[in-house]
């Protein structure tokens, strides 16, 4: 014991100092506990608003649609029977460990920036040989379909990681700042837009206390998607959180997996940067 | 011992900048990644929603046509986009309160108080206008002005939010008098003749409530017997 310790707290500091040089990511600490960290440094009216999600987060249902999205994951399925090891999400083939935490991302294999979902239905439909019909594809929304349990196991290999998703490609700037310009324009019947509900803090809709785009710390458990939503019963994406606030705003349908999401996407995980993800999270 | 600084600076200042040529060589930018980079950050917003399919713009609205129209920004929604408030200059302020006053319509016969319990039930409704799945069907009831979600009326109501100021005992502090009763109407109808770029939608500029249904709001707020003035 005297020998293990002084060993032990030479590992640690060896693992820490690289780390420290670049973002420190807590990735030991349950999803409860990074948000307990983050109640107790700011006091956010939002992160705190419910007690009882906060107590439930330990038993998550979601922690089910993650490990059936795990199954799923290293199982050989398709037409091509190949698992989605050999998909690379950013940080080489198979590579899980924050590798959502840094998306979206310009892919260079496809020219474009994707976000999970996104290079998901890439990878199940040119790896794995699906077509964009089959219903392992095409179901979105809902814990009970295959998207939802893959992206919920995907993203929860990211809790604790600080949001970083890369700025360096044109295209990944490009989006960004459309997605800034998105989240800003007015339209519909209402006048709406993001910013109307997301530009303050401790802001009410009824009974709900909302999180502002400029407070990382508490827009981190904004856009921490996949969470289980209490009120719906289901795992929850975070395409699936745009499309509600499109269709609260009173404006068009937002199309899952088009360019506008993605913009929108990356200016909200942009804004996020550094902030510990929380991830499954559970909300109202 | 100066000059060998320099030199080195010099030979680092080189190798960067050629590392950096190479680096550019290799991001050779093409198809859609080639097309956004070179367009301004308002340009490729609207591209994304009107030319690559980011919105849903066929669909049919409850206030007839389709959402292409209603994506579409008017003068109001377009100075108010640049940052709301904030983003404001002097000569947009005053273009924005024009369109405001102008597209305001006034009842025929002047402006009267309505029924509070009708306007109670338009205050406590968000029901309307929603599109894209389950679709508010218009024909089934009438679309309702949720002034619950932003304002506190009635001191018994506990749920209420917050975007927008308190209302409790607006009448009770303002009374009825004509300068009031226009002053409110115009409020609800038009808010950024007083307000500009305020968060709170243009609810008969842009027919979410008839005429009737403002004069009935106007009267859950403005009568001394509805609830917000007890």
């Amino acid at each position: 014991m005297a020998i293990k310790r002084p060993f032990l707290a030479a590992v640690g500091l060896a693992l820490w100092f690289p780390l420290a040089t670049t973002f420190a990511a807590d990735t030991d600490r349950a999803p409860e506990e990074i948000l307990t960290d983050l109640i107790e440094e700011t006091g956010s009216p939002y992160l705190s608003q419910s007690q009882q999600n906060l107590m439930m987060m330990a038993d998550n249902p979601a922690y089910w649609t993650a490990e059936e999205g795990e199954e799923l994951f290293y199982t050989p399925r398709g037409p091509n029977t190949v698992s989605l090891e050999g998909c690379d999400f950013g940080k080489g083939p198979g590579v899980l460990d924050g590798a959502y935490a840094e998306m979206p991302r310009y892919f260079a294999d496809v020219n474009q920036v994707m976000h999970l979902e996104d290079r998901l239905v890439h990878c199940m439909t040119t790896l794995q040989g699906f077509s964009a019909d089959d219903p392992a594809v095409k179901k979105r929304h809902g814990s009970g379909s295959d998207m939802m349990k893959l992206q919920t196991f995907i993203g929860s290999k990211s809790n604790g990681y600080p949001w970083n998703p890369p700025m360096e490609h044109p295209m990944e700037i490009a989006l960004r700042d459309a997605g800034e310009v998105l989240f800003n324009r007015r339209a519909g019947p209402m006048d709406f837009s993001c910013a109307t509900c997301h530009s303050e803090e401790g802001k009410r809709i009824r009974a709900s206390v909302l999180p502002n785009v400029n407070n990382p710390k508490e827009w981190t458990k904004a856009i921490s998607w996949p969470a289980f939503r209490v009120g719906h019963d289901n795992v929850r994406s975070t395409q699936h959180r745009v499309r509600g606030c499109y269709w609260q705003m009173r404006q068009g349908l937002s199309v899952p997996g088009s360019d506008a999401a993605l913009a929108i996407i990356s200016y909200w995980t942009d804004q996020a940067r550094g902030e510990p993800a929380i991830l499954p999270d559970m909300k109202r | 011992m100066k000059r060998v600084k320099r030199l080195t600076y010099l030979g680092v200042a080189l190798a960067s900048s050629t590392i950096l040529v190479a680096c550019a060589g290799e991001q050779k930018l093409t198809g859609k990644a080639a097309e956004y980079a070179q367009m301004t950050p308002e340009a490729l917003a609207e591209h994304l929603i009107f030319a690559e399919g980011g919105i849903k713009l066929d669909e049919a609205t409850q206030e007839g046509g389709t959402v292409l129209e209603r994506q579409r920004q008017d003068e109001v929604q377009k100075i108010c986009s640049g940052g709301g408030r904030a983003g404001l200059t002097a000569e947009s302020t005053a273009r924005l309160i024009e369109a405001s006053r102008s597209s305001t319509v006034k009842p025929e016969g002047g402006v009267k108080l309505g029924d509070w319990k009708a306007g109670e039930a338009v205050a406590r409704s968000g029901f309307g206008f929603r599109v894209g799945h389950r679709d508010d069907d218009h024909s089934s009831r009438d679309p309702g002005g949720n002034c619950y979600a932003c304002h506190q009326m009635d001191p018994n109501e506990p749920t209420y939010g917050t975007l927008g100021p308190s209302l409790m005992n607006y009448g009770k502090i303002r009374g009825t008098s004509d300068a009031v009763l226009n002053y409110a109407y115009e409020v609800i109808y038009s808010p950024h003749t007083y307000f500009p770029c305020t968060h709170m939608p243009r609810f008969g500029a842009n027919g979410v409530l008839t005429q009737t249904q403002i004069a009935d709001v106007m009267a859950y707020l403005l009568d001394p017997e509805s609830p917000v003035n007890q």
